[in-house]
């Protein structure tokens, strides 16, 4: 029925054939370039640049100092500032860690509260401890960190 | 498998028959002008999926428009190529539309049973021709601005209605941010709804009717 006899390609089979080819053809050359033009912004990766601070001698000794500066940033079309907000600890004024104001639980933005001596999370209840490591709540992991230096006195960190 | 799953279904609702009305039905001996319906179809199905794709990315107001649409075609991958055959099927449409309208007046087959065909095959031009001209103004740059300027414009000068008409279109006195974002409001939504509708009514007739032949000579 759909084969000829001695097994030669019908007419209409042919066409068939020929219809699944062209439509295939077609078919791709629309899909597959729409599967990285959807994912193309998604695979952009952040460039990890080093932003300046201020300067060291702002950072109070055994207590997380906030520091908070705009960056600019741009996600598709549009160019932006963004407030960009760090804690830097030093127990010695020479050595820096910074740690991100983002909760390790679902992103809120965490505060340090001096009096109680923690970071606290107003979402979820999430607790952090002045080095960044969790005492209580949900957060999976201590404070994210970044990497820092100093270049004449200027703090600097490095983002991504 | 796929024949065990369509036979699953075909035992439920027949779907074979309605395969068969459509794809399997008989036809006269015709020539390839026939084809330029089918032609518009299929230009019509990729204007959709390259337009939807576009608006993952586009943004109807005038301060970001333009930069949407350089994004699109200079930052993401493969952007240009789905931009490009958006804009190219755009006029394609129109081309294709207007032949096979052509095809049509010429071999007599609008006539005596197939006026209501015809008649819908006039809205479907409409509609083209409606999609042609709010997407001529989305890219929100010199000529698409002026284009409009002057479309509405020539709207305007309808008699009694005209002024009625070219504010409508615009939405005010002015070319704004209320025309950039009614003109794409119509591109991807009424304009859409009335040419999935249209193209619906157009199809059944065609198969619920069947293709005129090639008129004779003495006819």
């Amino acid at each position: 029925m759909s084969m000829h006899r001695n097994n030669r390609l019908g007419r209409r089979d042919f066409m068939k054939a020929a219809i699944a080819a062209i439509g295939g053809i077609i078919g791709a050359a629309i899909g597959l370039p729409a599967i990285p033009y959807i994912m193309g912004p998604a695979l952009k990766k952040d460039v990890g640049d080093w932003i300046r601070l201020g300067t060291t001698t702002k950072v109070e000794l055994d207590n997380p100092t906030l520091f908070k500066t705009t960056i600019e940033t741009q996600t598709g079309w549009i160019n932006a500032e963004e407030e960009f907000s760090v804690y830097v600890l030093t127990d010695n004024g020479q050595d820096f860690v910074a740690m991100s104001n983002i909760c390790t639980h679902l992103g809120c933005r965490i505060r340090w509260i001096p009096d109680e001596e923690g970071f606290f999370c107003p979402c979820h209840n999430g607790v952090f401890a002045k080095d960044g490591s969790v005492i209580s709540g949900p957060p999976p992991r201590p404070l994210d960190r970044f990497e820092t230096k100093v270049e004449d006195g200027i703090l600097l960190v490095k983002r991504g | 498998m796929l024949a065990k799953l369509g036979d699953w279904l075909d035992e439920r609702f027949d779907w074979h028959k309605v395969w068969e009305a459509i794809f399997l039905r008989k036809i006269p001996h015709v020539n390839w002008f026939y084809t330029l319906g089918s032609a518009t179809l299929f230009v019509a199905m990729t204007q959709a999926i390259t337009g939807i794709l576009l608006t993952l990315y586009y943004v109807p107001t005038p301060d970001h428009a333009y930069d949407s649409v350089v994004y699109i075609t200079t930052q993401l991958p493969a952007g240009w190529f789905i931009r490009g055959l958006h804009h190219w099927g755009a006029s394609a449409m129109v081309v294709l539309t207007v032949a096979h309208l052509l095809r049509v007046f010429f071999y007599g087959a609008y006539k005596y049973p197939r006026e209501a065909t015809w008649i819908t095959g006039v809205f479907l031009l409409l509609v083209v021709i409606g999609f042609g001209f709010t997407g001529y103004l989305l890219p929100w740059d010199q000529k698409a601005y002026w284009a409009t300027t002057v479309g509405t414009q020539i709207a305007g000068i309808a008699p009694f209605a005209g002024d009625w008409i070219l504010r409508i279109a615009r939405g005010g006195d002015e070319l704004s941010a209320v025309t950039l974002a009614r003109f794409f409001g119509t591109h991807i939504w009424v304009l859409p709804a009335a040419l999935a509708t249209l193209i619906g009514v157009h199809l059944y007739l065609v198969i619920r009717i069947g293709i005129s032949a090639v008129p004779e000579k003495d006819e």
